[in-house]
């Protein structure tokens, strides 16, 4: 896509920018940026200040707020120190974010890309980071559950005793050890 | 083309340095200095005093400018401050206030 502004690598702006268009930073900004139209803010660019835009794609480094009035997508380069705010947010896996994130507000215009987007990339975050959490949890009620289950099943279908004794004792054992871990 | 544009509708109010050329179709508050060509286009509005290598003003311009190679005001352009360059040109239908030191 592209952007109707460019601050270019080499640039450097004290101050704020704002205005009527879209927008694309491959320098670095010391102020805010708010325009009506969609920001980029590439790789290697620097923002030290808010950012508001309709569509917002960070893949470079902001210290302020990133506000989108339809979207705020942060790439796996992106890094932000602030709150991200839009209806649609997106985050990709690799991205760095410091400070609150909230959908709020419906989308302004048509974001079909958007939510394209930020379905595969919502979701590898997502996934990992529940399952290491339900692991220790699931498996001290497997453990309990194992122990009197055991002494239920086994005196109808066997009579003998032995498999009764044994069975609590693993299950015991199991329990701690894995406790342990 | 490389460098930075200041598309039409952008306000950018402060410092504004750069090592590559601008295009300056919006507008520009407070000072702009690069190494390389301005280029003013002509809805560009710039109040700004400006450090170039080279300056192109097919807009407004109202500050001073000091070029290390050229100013060039083209019909249209209008420029409102002094010019410190070695060459100077004024089409025919651009407008001029200010003095002009080709002594650099």
């Amino acid at each position: 896509m592209a952007y109707a502004s460019v601050i270019a690598g080499s640039a450097v702006i004290r101050g704020n920018v704002r205005g009527d268009t879209s927008l694309e930073v491959q320098g670095r900004v010391e102020g805010d940026i708010g325009v009506s139209g969609d920001v980029s803010i590439a790789p290697d660019a620097v923002v030290l200040g808010s950012v508001s835009g309709a569509r917002v794609i960070v893949g470079g480094s902001v210290e302020g707020d990133v506000t989108g009035s339809d979207a705020v997508l942060v790439e796996d380069s992106g890094r932000v120190v602030g709150d991200l705010s839009a209806p649609r947010i997106g985050v990709s896996e690799g991205a760095h974010i410091q400070g609150n994130v909230r959908t709020s507000g419906t989308p302004s215009s048509s974001s079909s890309r958007v939510s394209a987007h930020r379905a595969p990339e919502a979701r590898p975050a997502a996934v990992p980071a529940e399952r290491p959490a339900p692991r220790p949890v699931a498996v001290a009620p497997v453990a309990l559950a194992a122990v009197p289950s055991p002494p239920k099943s086994v005196p109808p279908k066997k009579a003998p005793p032995p498999p009764v004794i044994p069975a609590p004792r693993p299950g015991v054992r199991a329990r701690k050890k894995l406790a342990r871990r | 083309m490389a460098g930075s544009v200041v598309g039409a509708g952008l306000i950018i109010e402060g410092e504004f340095t750069s090592e590559e050329p601008v295009l300056v179709d919006g507008t520009v508050k407070g000072t702009l200095t690069t190494s390389e060509a301005v280029s003013i286009g002509a809805d560009g509005v710039v109040e700004a005093d400006v450090q170039a290598l080279s300056v192109s003003i097919a807009g407004q311009l109202t500050g001073n400018v000091s070029a290390n190679s050229r100013v060039d005001i083209q019909a249209g352009g209008r420029l409102v401050g002094d010019v410190k360059a070695n060459r100077l040109t004024i089409a025919d239908g651009a407008s001029f206030r200010g003095n002009v030191d080709m002594d650099v």
